[in-house]
């Protein structure tokens, strides 16, 4: 990883596609300290573009932007986990050797939609016919989730308000996070109940936003890179049934654990080597069965650890430092790659305010739909 | 279709999309009969009808799309 950059997230009105396009892709270039014509590849995520920008053919629109020629460049989509399925393809580019210097960049722009089209548009990355046509939006995929998590091992309700708590403080510490107040655990539970039990505290924003990274070669990035070079040590990826009616468990995700594993294999390291992750809470509920599910902690504790503290920045198991896609935000083909900005940046030890002193290992988790797609990549700090 | 069927899981909805935005408040749920789990949608919900895992619903009829709704 010799390159990161990305634009502040929100809602931004004023700016285009192109606009944060241009502003993400230059800076990590910058950062890079490549000339442009070193990149001989980009691989770009977007998820809904087509729907709430009428947009389609996002590589040659974010190639043409960023000037960079005639080279190959191609989108990738695969719901809210785009942006690391993309990172995905750039990785096995470079690691095949067919490449030596390649661009990932994620974009979404959303806000600028009434909430009930961007419902619509997000309903997608469910199963239209069978789901989204009964009524099924995605808050009430995850609301199930968490009634039936409330079943099988305890309610958690009061946890999940402390992770949303969690994630607004760490927020508020980011420049780039869309949202820089802190909340309480009361204003969490007395929200406005979009799908009980959850409230629209629970949810992940609505963003605009876009962020890319510049991948190399091993030996490219010791000719290049003048930061800490930060290496891609390990990476799953695995799936699971679009449906929620059709997965063995709902309470964990199989998606999740399998692209762990893979990624812990490939890394040769254990839940206990990680020093923090950025994991994907779309919802409140999710960060609790996602630190479960990455083996930071055991199955139907998930909740203990979060009231005890042990999420927090700088204790045992640092989860989100960068606010996550509570508070940071969720610009949904972009979050992948925004989720490893954060990664990159802890590890170079330019996180500011937020930074962790233990940040040598790092992990991002970015699952797609109801937890159909997932993925997981370890970086280590040389 | 089996006549009734148990819920798995569920929720009250009271934020929709543009099709079902004239809906709430309304109850979506994962339900179960021999054949497996499905999602549906569950007729008849008003606030303060108590909605439990485990509890019976019956089957009222499929929607234009062939997909089952259920009722309280």
């Amino acid at each position: 990883m010799i390159g990161i950059g990305e634009t502040k997230m929100g809602k931004l009105p004023d700016r285009s596609l192109r606009d944060l396009i241009k502003e993400a892709g230059s800076k990590a270039i910058e950062d890079a300290g490549i000339e442009k014509e070193r990149i001989q590849a980009l691989y770009m995520s977007n998820f809904n573009g087509q729907y709430l920008c009428y947009q389609g053919h996002m590589g040659p629109l974010a190639s043409e932007v960023l000037e960079l020629g005639n080279i190959p460049t191609i989108r990738c989509e695969g719901a809210c986990a785009s942006g690391s399925l993309a990172f995905r393809q750039g990785l096995f580019a470079i690691a095949s050797g067919m490449y030596d210097v390649v661009l990932v960049g994620g974009v979404e722009k959303m806000t600028h939609r009434a909430t009930e089209e961007v419902t619509t548009g997000i309903a997608s990355a469910e199963d239209f016919q069978i789901e989204a046509r009964v009524g099924i939006t995605f808050p009430s995929i995850f609301a199930m989730i968490a009634n039936r998590y409330f079943y099988e091992y305890r309610n958690v309700r009061e946890e999940m308000a402390m992770c949303a708590v969690s994630n607004h403080y760490n927020a508020s510490l980011n420049p780039d996070a869309q949202m820089q107040k802190t909340i309480t655990a009361e204003q969490v539970k007395n929200g406005f109940p979009v799908s009980s039990p959850l409230t629209v505290f629970d949810c992940s924003l609505v963003t605009d936003g876009a962020a890319f990274v510049v991948l190399a070669a091993t030996d490219a990035a010791k000719e290049v890179c003048k930061k800490r070079i930060v290496e891609v040590v390990g990476s799953g990826h695995a799936g699971d049934t679009l449906t929620i009616g059709t997965k063995k468990s709902i309470t964990a995700f199989a998606a999740t654990i399998n692209a762990a594993k893979e990624a812990y294999n490939m890394a040769g390291l254990s839940p206990a080597d990680i020093d923090f992750a950025e994991v994907h809470d779309c919802f409140t509920i999710t960060q609790i069965i996602n630190i479960e599910d990455l083996g930071f902690f055991e199955k139907g504790k998930g909740g203990d650890a979060v009231a005890s503290g042990k999420i927090a920045l700088n204790a045992e198991k640092p989860i989100n430092p960068s606010g996550g896609l509570k508070a940071k935000g969720h610009p949904i083909g972009a979050t992948g790659i925004s989720q490893i900005y954060e990664v990159v940046t802890q590890l170079r030890g330019e996180a500011g305010a937020r930074q962790l002193k233990k940040a040598d290992i790092g992990m991002n988790h970015n699952i797609g739909g109801t937890a159909a797609t997932c993925v997981v990549n370890i970086f280590k700090g040389w | 279709m089996a006549e009734k069927a148990k819920v798995y899981t569920y929720t009250v909805i009271n934020s929709a999309s543009e099709e079902f935005k004239d809906k709430v408040p309304y109850v979506v749920a994962v339900l179960e009969n021999k054949n497996g789990r499905f999602a549906s949608f569950i007729e008849g919900y008003k606030d303060g009808i108590n909605v439990d895992i485990g509890m019976e619903v019956e089957f009222s009829r499929f929607d234009e799309a062939q997909n089952p709704i259920y009722k309280f």
